[in-house]
């Protein structure tokens, strides 16, 4: 059997991180969240927190990204000085900004950012977006219920491309956001991006050794899906863990022609 | 230390399918063992070097006169206080972090005392043939599925055990699910106990029992033998103790005559003593 390709020392920082989110979250008004569920946009695929009038707090965010920055120098000193300085570029004004570019993953206006300030690539998105998912993850939680995926759109709540799903129970195939942790059933032998169920084109690649992963792979979209079976666990990771700690059946599935969003969209991967 | 571990077994909520035997087989890549028909359900008399756990089936009247078909998972109770380990003369056998048992086969030089040992008749010797035909013997038993633990999972006879007769996780919340198992059943199961013996200082393989162990063919109280404990807390450290004051002593008198006497040197040096 193989140990995850993730280090420890990562693995750790975002089981920190992950704590933190839930902590803000929890400081959260949920009314902060007020979904709309229009039935219609619903159906054609467009995720409930687009739809939704999230009232954030900008100042919370910048404190968010403090506490985020803080976290990572504590475990990583040599960063101090560059995330001092994106810090120092953060306004109001930019923290909208970057609220709504992390809302729609504009990964090319968060790498232009960095090039225009000259600061690491890595950085501005990766703020903003765990700074931004408290109230994803909070949006997640009040529509849950009434949330209902269409394929091809991804996850339900958030947009992010489906692509982990777990085992539970008597063998319910479960798909799970890691970015936003909403969930919701599918067949087992089923495409999660174009909806295929037909057997004879759907495959699984294993990894030898790995008992409780496959990776489903759709032969017509060529897309795929980590399914995990969580059952096995002595202790259940949140989805987003998870999801890092399987990044190599992302590899293996890439290598072989697959992918995790199959058209142009973009992923938090 | 790594959190402790218990894996519980309900034998109550036991079905007697056999998965977790073949769950083990496959796991562990253990041969088949063809069996002759043994007049029972049961496929195995025991566990064996090649079959680490086997579903015992039997048949009892109960004391309200009606028969009860009894089953149980049977295989290394992974003792806190092992009497194989405390044997083993080569160190093969040792806890791991997470509580369970294991044999170090590249240490262990087959000589049985573990097998002779075991308050449960758990271990099993293997015969194996090197190269050039000569054959030579190792011990074999079930591992908690130790391999698996490290990777975050359960061992595999749990997480096929399709009614839940076997759960895995921290010793204490085992401990108070197996306690509430027991008051749950004990209307139905007067004699229902949980079966966890202090005679080998409690063991990882937990076990809510619907009758006395004695009906399921357990020991009702085993304990490491007294030659065990003997031999390895006191035998073996005194001896070691031995040695090592031997040795000292050794090393004592080779300085002393090497270093300090310098008398009978110098006389030598000088011819002074020596006439002839």
């Amino acid at each position: 059997m193989k140990k995850s390709v993730v280090s420890k020392e990562y693995q750790n920082l975002q089981k920190e991180i992950a704590k933190l989110q839930e902590q803000w979250k929890k400081s959260l008004n949920p009314d902060v969240v007020k979904p709309n569920l229009d039935q219609a946009a619903m159906s054609a695929g467009v995720p409930v927190a687009a739809l939704a009038a999230i009232d954030f707090d900008i100042s919370l965010f910048l404190q968010w990204i403090d506490e985020l920055s803080k976290l990572i120098v504590d475990q990583h000193q040599e960063l101090e000085e560059k995330l001092g300085e994106v810090r120092s570029l953060l306004n109001e004004e930019t923290a909208i900004r970057w609220i709504d570019e992390a809302f729609s993953l504009n990964s090319i206006y968060f790498a232009r950012f960095a090039e225009e300030n000259g600061i690491d690539e890595w950085i501005p998105q990766f703020l903003a977006e765990n700074a931004l998912r408290p109230y994803l993850q909070l949006t997640a939680d009040k529509v849950q219920d009434v949330a209902k995926a269409v394929h091809g759109a991804g996850c339900p709540v958030c947009g992010e491309p489906a692509r982990l799903a777990q085992l539970e129970g008597e063998g319910k195939k479960v798909i799970h956001c890691p970015r936003c942790h909403a969930h919701w059933p599918e067949k087992r032998i089923q495409c999660s991006h174009c909806g295929n169920d037909d057997h004879k084109t759907i495959q699984f690649i294993t990894v030898e050794g790995e008992a409780s992963s496959q990776v489903l792979c759709c032969e017509k979209c060529k897309g795929y899906t980590k399914v995990i079976d969580t059952r096995q666990f002595i202790s259940r990771p949140s989805s987003a863990i998870l999801d890092l700690t399987s990044i190599h059946l992302d590899f293996v599935a890439q290598e072989n022609g697959y992918q995790a969003a199959p058209g142009n969209l973009e992923t938090n991967n | 230390m790594a959190t402790e571990y218990v894996k519980l077994v309900d034998v109550t909520k036991c079905d007697g399918c056999r998965a977790c035997m073949v769950a083990c087989k496959n796991w562990n890549d253990l041969p088949a063992e063809p069996q002759d028909f043994l007049g029972t359900m049961q496929s195995h008399a025991n566990v064996s070097a090649d079959t680490w756990n086997v579903l015992t089936f039997v048949e009892h009247e109960n004391s309200k006169g009606g028969l009860d078909y009894l089953f149980r998972h049977s295989s290394c109770y992974h003792c806190v206080d092992a009497a194989c380990e405390k044997v083993c003369p080569e160190s093969a056998i040792s806890y791991t972090d997470f509580g369970s048992v294991v044999i170090d086969h590249d240490k262990c030089v087959g000589c049985g005392y573990c097998e002779q040992n075991c308050p449960f008749d758990v271990i099993s010797l293997k015969e194996y043939k090197d190269k050039n035909g000569k054959e030579y013997r190792k011990a074999n038993k079930c591992t908690m599925c130790t391999d698996r633990l490290e990777e975050g999972l359960q061992p595999a006879c749990v997480t096929t055990c399709h009614p839940g007769a076997m759960q895995f996780g921290e010793k204490e919340e085992m401990l108070q699910k197996a306690e509430k198992r027991v008051s749950e059943i004990k209307e139905r199961y007067p004699n229902a106990t949980i079966y966890n013996p202090a005679g080998v200082g409690g063991t990882h393989t937990i076990y809510v029992l619907a009758e006395k162990p004695s009906v399921y063919g357990m020991p009702e109280n085993p304990k490491v033998p007294t030659s065990a404990v003997l031999w390895k807390d006191y035998a073996q450290p005194i001896g070691k103790a031995m040695v090592g004051g031997v040795t000292m002593a050794l090393v004592g008198a080779f300085v002393a005559n090497k270093f300090f006497d310098k008398k009978g040197k110098e006389h030598e040096e000088d011819g002074g003593d020596r006439h002839e």
